[in-house]
């Protein structure tokens, strides 16, 4: 029997891309390897060999230009959601969807009987869905320098989809958002773009220390959530359908609550 | 009035009694606009719209909606604020408004303001108080995010249209479907104040060319493009079909005159015979320096259900009317709530009529979405919608000589009348199909709801199984396929509220009686 070859990444498009890179140019076939990322835990394989595959910026460029040259802006639009996203065998997908899309061009994305297709427009959609929650469910607390902090938990690396968001509309403002579990952030300035960083030395201490008015804006806030509420209507199921529980730890309203 | 006030009643008690005052008006969607930020001033809008946070009652949480005072001179029956309530009154400052908005919209609680009123001394004094708010929000506080407001019915047009270059979206509530009911229940309103704002809003709009979603379905309908998707094969379906294909040709028709629709429909007339009359007051206002465009979202209106003993089919009738006449952007529907004791007012010991809100809300679904018309999901001797099964199915039980039709051929709006076939899934067809020939299995993946649809439909000439096309023996099995109904909503409780009226039938000629008698 053939011994596979599992390719082993970092969790993150670069990863993923430097890997897919290396294994399509081990010409090993298809059948024969697969995309593995680091960091969840994961079954050994027996009569397979695992290979490190560090970040290769050419290699990187190199799967970027193919797949918007041979595929299209869309699908590597898709690759890159798909990439954030939490699903643990996400490299091998986006390898498979890959495959298909370097044989039939932008057409790929309109195979929706496909099984790898499909995996990759759920992917896309939890990342969609995950994203779109957090625009809203997102809370800042002002700091006492006037910064506005966010500290999120997301089960997607969904950072860099909801920045431009945020630094649009709070233009004005000097914000940060943190990802807990990702220790990673968005900074933004007030009047510049926002950058990306890691985070581990962020002082989330320092932050918390709150401004004099946050008190007051949190119970005006609270009074308002506790009193726009139905009486006639309370459907407390519905709620926890429409705003599960893992997004409340962050969000003020619920926080005395719960 | 009597009027309790107390002069130095804290910010936070205030917004207590005026968002209790505020939540029963569900006209509060955040949707409608996509703006940009921009330098040196705060926020932006989202044409699809964000929820911040969810209510006890599962609703979503968008906008601050508030009353800016629950003061009010009128005496509507239904309202908490009515002038003869003995209840707290307070009224919020311009200042304490934007200062909330502001400080709730930097800390993502929200996404904008809705701003409503109780009548306060005459409608053009609510009306400027409205205005002047909404003005120094925009220009002293720099606010760029979503704001919706009413508009007072009754006054001035020129306040109106100022008020309209601040808002992204207006609403003037129907409250009530008929004019009677108006007239019972809201003796200060009557329908020509509440059409009159609604139909300078529209004029003004005509300028902004934004177009509501019925609107986009109806010039799809009539041919032009819709999502880009080139129907190659459809309408000219080839000779050698079925009956049923054939049949699919009749089956999207070109929009009739609203007027040949529906034969004598009083109340249609009546919105009819405003929407022509009323000549347009537009353009006697200079827009600010910030120009946002006027009422750029479009309006909204809502209608009170289950307070009057209008039946669905008038309820939808006057939709539809308002979508054509009025271009609006969504009518919502209200569940009448018992506030208050009246004689004139039912009493509804089993809650609000959720189950009937939520017919009304998927039959302006398919008003909106796919192309049909009010006229063929109910009729004067069918006037209530089935509380087993949801208009589309009803539907499709009452057109069965239609059904079934050809996955691989049908067209987009064909496709979208099978039960179990959304707008998703049809575009998502319309497409694969040109790659290759669907199956049944396709379709699952594709996200059809098979144990429904496969009644209506064939793939490639074939059904999934062999069915028989009788109505009495699908109706049975589509009623066993227990419906998703959004949570807390029972469909037995409902049904005992409906039952109020003694107008409301449920039978039709769908043979749903022998079923309903055996399951109870």
């Amino acid at each position: 029997m053939i011994t596979k070859k599992i390719f082993m990444c970092e969790d993150s498009v670069d990863g993923i891309f430097t890997a897919i890179y290396d294994a399509w140019d081990s010409r090993y076939g298809h059948d024969n390897v697969r995309i593995q990322v680091q960091g969840e835990e994961m079954e050994l394989e027996l009569f397979s060999e695992y290979i490190d595959v560090g970040p290769d910026e050419e290699k990187i460029r190199k799967v970027a230009r193919s797949i918007k040259e041979k595929i299209s802006e869309e699908a590597f639009d898709m690759v890159c959601k798909a990439a954030w996203s939490h699903e643990k065998n996400k490299g091998d997908v986006i390898y498979r969807f890959l495959i298909l899309g370097f044989h039939i061009g932008s057409k790929v994305i309109n195979l929706h009987s496909n099984d790898t297709v499909i995996k990759m427009f759920n992917m896309n959609r939890n990342v969609f869905y995950e994203t779109h929650h957090f625009l809203g469910f997102i809370r800042f607390t002002e700091s006492k320098n006037h910064i506005l902090f966010s500290k999120i938990n997301p089960k997607n690396d969904i950072l860099r989809l909801i920045a431009p968001h945020f630094s649009d509309r709070l233009n004005n403002e000097n914000f940060i958002i943190y990802d807990e579990k990702r220790k990673s952030a968005i900074v933004h300035r007030s009047g510049y773009p926002w950058i990306f960083t890691y985070a581990n030395e962020l002082d989330v201490d320092k932050l918390s220390n709150l401004s004099p008015e946050e008190e007051e804006f949190r119970a005006l806030w609270q009074t308002f959530f506790d009193t726009i509420g139905i009486e006639e209507r309370k459907n407390y199921r519905l709620q926890r359908n429409n705003l599960p529980k893992r997004f409340r730890s962050n969000m003020v309203e619920f926080n005395t609550q719960d | 009035m009597n009027v309790i006030y107390d002069e130095n009643m804290s910010l936070e008690r205030k917004l207590e009694i005026l968002s209790d005052a505020a939540k029963y008006d569900v006209a509060c969607t955040s949707s409608g606009v996509d703006r940009k930020g921009t330098p040196g001033s705060m926020g932006n809008s989202i044409a699809a719209g964000i929820c911040h946070s969810f209510s006890s009652d599962g609703r979503c949480i968008s906008l601050l909606k508030i009353l800016f005072t629950n003061e009010c001179i009128f005496d509507c029956k239904y309202c908490l604020n009515r002038a003869s309530n003995d209840i707290v009154r307070a009224s919020f400052t311009p200042e304490e408004v934007c200062s909330l908005t502001m400080e709730f919209y930097r800390r993502n609680y929200i996404e904008g303001l809705f701003l409503s009123s109780g009548v306060l001394n005459s409608p053009n004094y609510t009306m400027e108080l409205i205005c002047q708010t909404l003005k120094m929000l925009r220009e002293v506080y720099h606010f760029n995010g979503y704001i919706h407001c009413k508009a007072i019915p009754g006054a001035d047009p020129t306040l109106v249209e100022m008020t309209g270059w601040y808002a992204d979206r207006m609403s003037v509530n129907l409250e009530l479907p008929t004019t009677e009911g108006l007239r019972t229940l809201a003796p200060h309103k009557t329908r020509k104040t509440i059409l009159r704002p609604m139909k300078q809003i529209q004029l003004g709009r005509d300028e902004m060319a934004g177009k509501s979603a019925y609107q986009v379905t109806q010039e799809a309908l009539s041919g032009s493009n819709f999502y880009g998707i080139k129907q190659n094969n459809n309408r000219n379906l080839p000779k050698n079909n079925s009956i049923h294909e054939t049949k699919n040709n009749s089956l999207i028709q070109l929009p009739q005159k609203y007027s040949g629709g529906l034969q004598t429909q009083e109340e249609s007339e009546n919105i009819n015979i405003i929407a022509r009359n009323s000549s347009a007051s537009f353009g006697l206002v200079k827009p600010p320096s910030v120009n946002r465009g006027f009422v750029p979202a479009g309006q909204s209106t809502q209608m009170i259900i289950g307070a009057t003993p209008e039946s669905d089919y008038e309820i939808i009738s006057v939709a539809e009317a308002l979508y054509q006449k009025f271009d609006l952007k969504r009518v919502f529907y209200s569940a009448y709530i018992s506030l208050n004791q009246d004689s004139l007012l039912p009493a509804l010991p089993d809650g609000p009529p959720l189950l009937r809100e939520h017919r009304l809300y998927q039959a302006d679904w398919l008003l909106r979405f796919y192309g049909f018309q009010a006229s063929e999901l109910l009729s004067k001797e069918r006037p209530n919608f089935n509380v087993f099964l949801d208009p589309k199915c009803n539907w499709a039980l009452g057109n069965l000589g239609q059904f079934p039709v050809e996955i691989n051929k049908a067209d987009y709006f064909t496709l979208l009348r099978v039960p179990g076939i959304g707008v998703k899934s049809a575009q998502r067809i319309v497409k694969a199909r040109q790659l290759a020939n669907l199956k049944f299995d396709d379709l699952k993946k594709i996200g059809v709801v098979l144990k429904r649809a496969l009644y209506f439909i064939t793939c490639n000439g074939k059904m999934l199984y062999p069915v028989k096309v009788e109505e009495n023996y699908i109706t049975n099995q589509l009623i066993s396929l227990k419906e998703k109904l959004p949570l807390g909503i029972d469909g037995s409780n409902s049904y005992k509220q409906l039952s109020l009226f003694d107008d409301v039938k449920f039978s039709s000629m769908n043979g749903i009686m022998n079923v309903r008698s055996m399951s109870l």
